[in-house]
């Protein structure tokens, strides 16, 4: 099978990978898999407390080119965004944009998994309830 | 209940033969708990499914059929063919599992990946720390080997320690999957449904298990 070229691009120069303080009050972690491929991703936000934007996003994937590179898309997408506005990102955003094929389709729901929890994590340390945030929108 | 498509006694035993008439079956539909004469359930003797699966591949072996009509040869050539496959799946008792709940109408493995709600795909979160922390020491170890440097034999001790754990984890898993598989062999309905979920779980931790063992195995093999 033949990866699209965004998807080697984001393979061979994966943006933003690393990590971010676990323990700091500002940063949110996700930390997702997939049981049938045995891939692992964390996804890390640092959301500025005031404005509720994503001012930085690390990510770190075990697992193949397509996971890889969704979660590096991931990245990019949440930075700048605000927590309610990155949980509007879908899964089905990333595999437009990577031209993912259906066998790999799973690998962006888990990228979207990923922000997801990151952003609940976030809320939880924060004290922030599902819907305040809503309405912060 | 299913009969010879020659001389229509009812098949017993397996249903690749007639033991009326001797006639080899001819059917694509057979399952291969039937081609191997048994009862669809997860629990299965080991020595009769092997004695079995000898018996009717001496039975039904292309080579006496070499005189035999060229419809009867094409006939023993299938359900040898079949009987292969039977025995390969029935055989594991991972791959026959999988099998069973396939036949049971159930997704199972690649399958459901990515269907359910993210709930149910989300693998165990007990281990995805230490799956994430295993990724790490085997990435630093890969690494290590890639530069030609010696590994750090305290990361391969880490490793090898949580290559045991891990395959320990495994040995439980197939034993809840035995104990699940018994409950649905023995149980009612309502019971069988309740154990095929549970083995659908049991079944993607073995998944993921299983693939993390191999990466230690493979890693701490290339740093000895």
């Amino acid at each position: 099978m033949a990866y699209s070229d965004k998807v080697v691009d984001h393979y061979n120069n994966p943006r933003n990978v690393g990590a971010l303080d676990k323990s700091s009050e500002e940063v949110g972690t996700g930390l997702v898999g997939a049981p049938e491929c045995g891939d692992v991703m964390r996804l890390q936000i640092r959301v500025n407390p005031e404005t509720q934007v994503i001012e930085e996003a690390k990510f770190k994937t075990f697992g193949c080119g397509s996971a890889i590179a969704s979660s590096s898309l991931a990245t990019e997408w949440v930075k700048g965004k605000t927590i309610a506005e990155a949980m509007e990102i879908k899964n089905t955003d990333i595999v437009k944009e990577l031209a993912l094929p259906p066998v790999k389709i799973h690998c962006s729901v888990l990228a979207e998994d990923a922000i997801r929890a990151a952003i609940g994590d976030w809320k939880k340390k924060n004290g922030v309830a599902e819907t305040e945030a809503v309405a912060a929108n | 209940m299913n009969h010879c498509t020659s001389c229509q006694k009812a098949l017993e035993g397996s249903w690749l033969v007639c033991t009326g008439c001797g006639a080899v079956q001819r059917n694509a539909a057979i399952d291969y708990f039937q081609a191997l004469g048994q009862e669809r359930r997860f629990g299965v003797n080991a020595a009769t499914l092997e004695r079995e699966f000898h018996r009717l591949s001496r039975r039904l072996h292309p080579d006496r059929f070499a005189r035999a009509s060229a419809e009867e040869q094409q006939n023993s050539l299938a359900a040898t063919a079949l009987l292969n496959d039977a025995w390969r799946t029935l055989r594991d008792p991972v791959t026959r599992l999988e099998y069973l709940l396939k036949l049971e109408g159930y997704a199972v493995g690649e399958e459901h990946a990515g269907k359910g709600k993210s709930a149910e795909r989300q693998p165990p979160s007990d281990l995805l720390e230490e799956v994430f922390e295993l990724n790490m020491q085997l990435e630093e170890l890969r690494m290590s080997q890639k530069m030609g440097e010696a590994a750090d034999e305290a990361v391969v001790k880490d490793l090898a320690a949580t290559g045991v754990r891990f395959e320990s984890m495994l040995q439980a898993v197939d034993d809840a999957l035995a104990a699940e598989g018994a409950k649905w062999d023995t149980g009612a309905a309502e019971a069988r449904t309740g154990a095929a979920t549970q083995m659908i779980q049991l079944l993607d931790r073995r998944r993921y298990l299983r693939n993390l063992v191999r990466d230690v195995r493979e890693t701490l093999g290339a740093a000895a």
